[in-house]
């Protein structure tokens, strides 16, 4: 039993250090050209301050608009920066990837000994650690004008790293398509924003007319974003379980299959067109 | 127990190129066998597949058909411990550039999981002379000092099996030399390619010629050498202007080739050694400083062979 433990102890271990091994790289390299760091902290802050203004001023008239009002339009407006800054990840693999391979290093990377998994999670870890400033900021801000209880708000931050996996994964997706395919990745991205357009991360569902709205409904990324603030607001979790247990179910499960599928894909684009360039 | 740490086993690739039924065997049923410490060196033109080969062999890429076995496991099987086994050193330096030298080593050398690796990068950098370069960012190193800096890693990684794809490109010829040194003291094994045949002149144990994707030759330097049969070269100085000399050589069909070197010298490649008799009667009629006969060397095997 002890040796088995320290035998999982010892693999965890190993894992982690990959993980960090190349987040720390990934942030090294971010550090190069410190502006670039600088302005990757100030920019998100810059769209935040008008919409707040427009909103602020909408909002004092007393409109509401589906569960949107002057008490928590903030909640959802800063919860949506957070999502936001989160969704630049899936940009972040394939600038990432594709430097690697003009860079001409992903030969090093790719016959070193560790998966690929690895590489999605340290990738994952060091944008992390590049939005961490200003995610904090858009957070405490949430939570001073809508204040919930410790549980919900470590809930909160595991529904945050749920979705940053969601996007991790299909980032990494994207990634493999921009090097390897570099003509039609971007015909992904298109489909991708379409999809976010009918996700209401910054709108309410209401905003949207009555034919769209079962399209939108039929969008896991709506599903997922609304628990989120639907937690928020609820600031109870056993309560926001049992009454959406759909939206948890979809939450999870992506957060567990879209990872995997990337890397799935990840290895059979990589096995079967291998490497343009080289 | 074989002694055998590479066997390759009818590898072929095929790169199919944009067009109808357009393609290039990159690799043409390769069958090789490496011994364990053995310094192999691949020799070739530009596109023969050498790097492909290296490629296939490093798990980079995946053959069209065939297999190889490294230090025993399978090539496609068991990809993972093949890649615990090899380290790769590619023309292309594969370094960061927006990183520093020494973010650069021990990046790699955490991922490979090298114990200590900051003395080991130490005593590498001081080796290759490179030490004073660590903490500048690897964009403003100059290409000789690129490519110490890719051989340190490729050292420093502690792999059975080195993979190093010209290596001494952009190295100046004093670094060569201590490349040479370098890799002579290592027990690991080496394959490795270059367009300077000097330095696979001085390492290699053993050579194989290869062209679009075939192996053509293989086999110790000597055994390579003799495949030049009985020609042989003769260098020769004249005291005197060489003019009358090279018209009367060329009249004798027992000579391919004469090539003019400084002054009055030149060298006389002969069919057969059996003709060296006739030379030097011809030589007797004029006064002569110098003459040697000159062993074969891998170049004009290499010319002749491509």
């Amino acid at each position: 039993m002890k040796t088995r433990t320290i035998k999982i102890k010892k693999i965890f271990k190993h894992h982690l250090s990959q993980i960090f091994t190349i987040a720390e790289k990934n942030v090294k390299i971010q550090l190069r050209f410190k502006f670039n760091l600088y302005s990757s902290i100030i920019f998100p802050f810059l769209p935040v301050i008008m919409s707040t203004i427009v909103l602020m001023r909408f909002f004092s008239e007393g409109v509401t608009f589906g569960q949107w009002k002057d008490t928590n339009y903030l909640v959802f407006l800063f919860t949506a920066f957070n999502i936001e800054l989160l969704r630049t990840i899936i940009q972040k693999f394939p600038i990432e990837m594709r430097l690697e391979k003009y860079w001409k290093t992903l030969p090093a990377l790719m016959i070193a000994p560790f998966n690929k998994m690895h590489l999605l999670l340290g990738i994952f870890l060091s944008h992390l650690i590049i939005i961490a400033i200003p995610f904090a900021v858009f957070f405490l801000l949430a939570c001073l004008i809508s204040p919930i209880s410790p549980i919900t708000i470590i809930f909160i931050i595991f529904i945050f790293l749920l979705i940053v996996l969601i996007f991790s994964g299909i980032g990494f997706f994207l990634g493999v398509f921009a090097i390897s395919e570099e003509n039609y990745w971007r015909i992904f991205t298109i489909g991708l924003q379409l999809l976010f357009y009918v996700s209401c991360i910054a709108y309410p569902f209401e905003l949207f007319p009555a034919e769209i709205q079962p399209i939108i409904r039929l969008n896991p990324f709506y599903h997922i974003f609304e628990i989120l603030r639907v937690t928020w607001l609820e600031n109870n979790i056993l309560l926001t379980i049992t009454n959406h247990p759909f939206q948890f179910i979809i939450l999870i499960g992506t957060a567990i299959i879209v990872p995997l599928i990337s890397i799935y894909f990840f290895k059979i684009i990589y096995d079967k067109f291998g490497i343009v360039g080289y | 127990m074989t002694d055998k740490i590479i066997e390759t086993f009818g590898l072929s690739k095929i790169y199919y190129l944009k067009g109808k039924d357009k393609h290039v065997n990159a690799l043409d049923d390769v069958n090789i066998s490496i011994k364990k410490g053995e310094i192999f060196g691949l020799l070739g033109p530009n596109g023969a597949g050498k790097t492909t080969l290296i490629q296939i062999l490093t798990t980079l890429l995946r053959p069209t058909s065939g297999y190889a076995i490294i230090d025993g496991y399978h090539l496609l099987k068991n990809t993972k411990k093949v890649k615990s086994k090899v380290a790769l050193m590619l023309e292309s330096d594969m370094l960061y550039y927006r990183l520093t030298a020494y973010d650069n080593l021990k990046f790699f050398c955490k991922l490979y999981k090298v114990s200590n690796y900051q003395q080991k990068i130490n005593d590498m950098v001081k080796l290759l002379g490179i030490e004073n370069w660590l903490k500048e960012y690897v964009e403003k190193l100059s290409s000789g000092m690129k490519m110490k800096l890719a051989l340190a890693r490729t050292l420093l990684l502690e792999r059975d099996i080195l993979f190093l794809d010209e290596p001494t490109l952009g190295m100046d010829v004093k670094t060569v030399n201590l490349f040479i040194d370098m890799i002579k003291n290592v027990e690991n094994t080496i394959i490795f390619t270059s367009h300077d045949l000097s330095v696979v002149e001085k390492l290699c144990d053993r050579i194989a010629f290869i062209n679009e994707g075939k192996i053509l030759k293989i086999g110790t330097q000597e055994e390579i050498k003799n495949l030049s049969g009985s020609e042989i070269k003769v260098e020769i100085s004249l005291a005197c202007k060489k003019q009358e000399l090279l018209s009367e050589l060329h009249s004798h069909d027992f000579i391919i080739d004469i090539t003019e070197q400084q002054k009055n010298g030149f060298l006389v490649h002969l069919k057969e050694k059996a003709y060296y008799k006739d030379l030097l009667s011809i030589l007797s009629n004029y006064e002569i400083m110098k003459i040697k006969e000159v062993e074969p060397a891998l170049e004009d095997l290499f010319l002749r062979m491509y």
